[in-house]
């Protein structure tokens, strides 16, 4: 199963209803701390992969990128998906991951995957999700999440 | 008695240090100040926020703390065309909280347009980091794309290096401090179209954020520049959680991308990344001291930047 959740929708009850910018580490640690206890929640479900869906976020600064994707790939056991990444969100993820040697995957409107972070540690996630039989080769040889 | 502080008619980065050096003579006695800035022709963003963060400390030294003693006095620019743009600027609606101000300040509003991307504006909190990036990303889209060449795309970089710049009055300063951005044509160095951030505050300073976790590494180099080297060089933080630290990495990676300079002055000691395109020394030491932290961040046109 997996559990869809919107960081947008999180920002805005959690925080702030008019900013739509993921900046400062108190945001980040909020947020954070919401998608942590809706995962808890949900845990109970059999819930296998996390997709975190980033849709309608504006800025994303390293702070908040290191304060939730970062600690929220350390410190949980399931897979984590990011949905609704632009071009600026991955310019602030991307180097946090690399210095936590870390990596996480990120799903493509076409539902495709790819890694994002440390190489090694991307390469690792891709093979371990291919391994655990949540991910599964397309015909066009990329991979896509294999649950609904 | 009061001391005088003269503002230089200049008022800048380079002329900072002359700024410091006599704020620095006035402040020792505990006097109060008075800043004179009537002769005042031009200011930089950087300038007009180091200005705000003197009185603060004036404020907090011999002007008494706040609701205490008395305001350090401000003589305000007589050139009506300096009037108008420090006060389209907002420092005056900033200023009016720190001084007792002397001289007819005009009735215009802060700019909602022009090359003023992000008037003075008062960073206390996260809120206002929050504030600041939803205001940036509205007004800097444009000129960032048109006028200064920069990819569309690097207009959330340049958000991001704004709220990482901020957030370090907010986690280190211990007090407020105030950001400005504009746009102009730097003709001193390149002759071309430039973004400046300028952030400033009057708070410990990073010496005195960094010191309980660093100065044992440095031993007996620790001072202002060993702090700003291991801040900005090295990438440390005082919090001793790994992802910290994350900020100043970033912005270095945003400006070597963009061709663009960051200089830091704290305490006695200022620290740059100096892009070709500029001749300024990387790290100066023995400065006049000065509270607090000041960034000065630019982005030039793209294109050629070779002096």
């Amino acid at each position: 199963m997996i559990q869809h959740i919107d960081v947008h929708a999180v920002l805005q009850e959690s925080v702030s209803g008019i900013y739509t910018d993921l900046v400062t580490r108190p945001t980040g640690r909020v947020v954070r701390e919401c998608i942590e206890r809706a995962m808890a929640t949900a845990a109970a479900a059999e819930v296998a992969v996390a997709r975190i869906d980033f849709t309608g976020v504006g800025c994303i600064d390293y702070s908040c990128a290191d304060e939730i994707v970062a600690k929220l790939l350390r410190s949980l056991s399931g897979v984590l998906v990011l949905m609704g990444i632009s071009d600026g969100h991955r310019e602030a993820i991307e180097p946090v991951l690399a210095g936590h040697r870390l990596a996480v995957l990120i799903e493509q409107p076409d539902g495709s995957l790819e890694a994002l972070g440390a190489p090694d540690a991307a390469a690792a996630l891709l093979d371990d999700l291919v391994a655990r039989r949540l991910a599964a080769r397309m015909p066009g040889g990329t991979l896509a999440l294999t649950l609904a | 008695m009061t001391r005088l502080v003269e503002v230089p008619a200049q008022f800048d980065d380079r002329s900072f240090d002359q700024f410091a050096s006599a704020f620095a003579q006035a402040a020792k006695d505990g006097e109060r100040l008075l800043f004179d800035a009537h002769a005042a022709e031009w200011a930089s963003p950087y300038g007009l926020v180091g200005l705000l963060a003197a009185g603060q400390a004036a404020r907090g030294a011999g002007g008494g703390s706040a609701g205490g003693a008395e305001r350090p006095l401000l003589t305000a620019p007589t050139h009506a065309e300096v009037l108008t743009y420090w006060t389209r600027a907002g420092f005056f609606r900033e200023a009016a909280e720190l001084f007792e101000i002397h001289g007819k300040v005009p009735r215009v509003k802060a700019a909602d347009e022009s090359d003023v991307l992000l008037p003075v504006t008062p960073v206390r909190a996260a809120e206002d980091v929050h504030a600041v990036v939803s205001n940036i990303q509205q007004r800097a889209s444009a000129i960032l794309a048109s006028e200064l060449g920069l990819d569309p795309k690097a207009t959330m970089g340049f958000a991001m290096a704004l709220s990482e710049a901020c957030q370090n009055i907010v986690e280190h300063a211990g007090t407020g401090g105030w950001v400005a951005v504009q746009a102009y044509h730097w003709r001193r160095k390149l002759a071309k179209r430039v973004v400046v951030i300028a952030v400033a505050d009057a708070g410990v300073g990073f010496r005195h954020s960094l010191e309980p976790t660093q100065s044992k590494r440095f031993g007996t180099r620790w001072g202002d520049a060993a702090a700003l080297e291991a801040a900005l060089i090295q990438g440390v933080s005082r919090f001793r959680d790994p992802g910290r630290g994350q900020g100043l990495a970033g912005i270095r990676r945003y400006l070597a991308r963009w061709n663009g300079k960051i200089a830091i002055r704290s305490g006695t000691a200022r620290i740059a990344i100096v892009p070709q395109w500029d001749d300024d020394v990387p790290l100066r030491e023995g400065l006049p001291a000065f509270p607090g932290a000041q960034v000065l961040i630019i982005i030039p046109e793209q294109g050629s930047t070779k002096r």
